[in-house]
């Protein structure tokens, strides 16, 4: 069982050896002469007009909440989705109520504007 | 060859370390719930170590609920600090010290 | 499949519980809480992957998907919405070292001497007997799911509807700045709302004549 999972460790190794390779291999044969002005963080050649970490809206979060409660949701879906032949109707009508009441809050962040942007 | 013992005690190390955090940043808190996130995570891996070795898959079936409840757990907090610093500008729990009386 | 006496999955186990364990330390001490929480995307990641060793493999693409996939990047938001003073949430950081390091040291050191090998070894909790190639550990988890445990389940959902009300009710806040138009409301104009006739009397020759002696009879004054 765990055999057919070696695959896909090769995968990962590789992968991560394609990534990380190419940064150690131009750390070691770069040259890198480093000064002030090529340190400095190039913004079309002004000097830099604020810090990177510039504060995000809180509407994202309100999207990214949502997207996660959903996303469990379907991560519900998938296992149902797979035995439904087995537990026929019963199973269904368990999936229909719990996506009924999922529904309930769905109606109530649209009526609340909460997918709205502005 | 590694036994459920040792799924085990890597579980408890990850909870010890998540312990030792929520001591160290006690007025974070964002990173007292990522320790909150970890500690959970060490519960994970004991329920789903013993889900395995005893073959059940009980175990499973409420990791899952857990990882359900998780994710709702972390989503209101997030909200709440959200709205904290929305009101007070900080997240140090040293100032949120409004009911002391 | 040996080398120098482990087999190869157990060098898998150790490699990656190596790493958890250096990910949740980094989590608890780094500086910087987005280090933290990328920190902490590792650690989930390397869970999943012992997770797969146990066999738990719908459980273990959930925790990526879930987890890595959207918590985490919430925690992201959150730190990077919020512009916090780092070096005052520091402050006795390492004051809080003599007692959390007995604390969670003692915690386990208890633990480990319970779940040691002497109770959980592999000579008392035998390996289970291996799956057949056709077992799907998905559909296995959905047999009792939704059957067996039907009443958590729903209450599943309850949970989450909870949360997504929670979430709406605390960070939704209308805007009194915003300039945004709607444009079903602007097609759905009418002239009639737009556009008012107003009957007016005409302006006649004579006022102005009187204006004009009013001024004159000013400047008579001045």
């Amino acid at each position: 069982m765990l055999e057919n999972y070696f695959p896909i460790l090769l995968f990962i190794l590789v992968g991560l050896a394609v990534g990380v390779g190419p940064l150690i291999l131009s750390k070691l044969v770069s040259p890198s002469r480093p000064d002030s002005a090529k340190n400095s963080p190039y913004e079309c050649g002004f000097e830099a007009f604020e810090d990177a970490r510039m504060k995000f809206d809180v509407r994202y979060y309100l999207v990214a909440i949502l997207f996660i409660l959903f996303d469990l949701e379907i991560a519900f879906l998938f296992p149902w989705a797979v035995v439904l032949q087995e537990i026929g109707l019963f199973g269904f009508l368990a999936m229909m109520v719990f996506l009924g009441v999922l529904v309930i809050g769905f109606i109530y962040e649209w009526m609340k504007g909460a997918l709205e942007w502005d | 060859m590694v036994g459920l013992s040792h799924y085990l005690i890597l579980g408890s190390l990850l909870f010890a370390i998540s312990v030792v955090g929520i001591f160290l940043n006690r007025k974070n808190v964002i990173i007292l719930l990522m320790a909150i996130e970890l500690m959970l995570l060490a519960v994970n891996l004991n329920f789903i170590a013993f889900s395995h070795y005893l073959n059940d898959i009980a175990g499973q079936v409420f990791v899952f609920f857990i990882l359900t409840v998780a994710a709702a757990e972390s989503a209101i907090g997030l909200a709440i600090l959200v709205v904290l610093f929305r009101n007070l500008r900080t997240i140090n729990v040293d100032d949120l010290d409004s009911l002391k009386g | 499949m040996t080398f120098f006496g482990l087999h190869f999955q157990d060098i898998v186990f150790y490699t990656l519980a190596t790493i958890l364990l250096i990910a949740g330390l980094r989590v608890i001490t780094t500086r910087n809480p987005v280090y933290a929480a990328l920190y902490l995307v590792l650690a989930f990641f390397t869970a999943a992957g012992i997770w797969l060793l146990l066999e738990a493999e719908f459980l273990a693409i959930a925790l990526v998907l879930v987890y890595v996939g959207a918590v985490m990047v919430l925690f992201l938001f959150v730190v990077m919405m919020l512009d916090i003073n780092l070096d005052k949430l520091r402050e006795g950081f390492w004051k809080a070292l003599p007692i959390a390091l007995p604390v969670g040291g003692l915690m386990a050191v208890e633990m480990v001497m319970i779940v040691g090998a002497r109770n959980f070894g592999a000579d008392v909790v035998p390996a289970p007997a291996a799956h057949p190639a056709d077992y799907s550990n998905t559909a296995e988890l959905g047999r009792v799911l939704y059957t067996d445990y039907l009443l958590p389940f729903e209450l599943a959902s309850v949970v989450l509807l909870v949360a997504i009300v929670a979430a709406i009710a605390l960070t939704l806040r209308d805007r009194k700045d915003s300039k945004s138009m709607d444009p079903a409301k602007q097609v759905l104009v009418k002239k009639a709302d737009r556009l008012r006739i107003v009957k007016m009397e005409a302006e006649v020759e004579k006022n102005d004549v009187v204006d004009t002696s009013a001024q004159a009879d000013d400047k008579g004054a001045k």
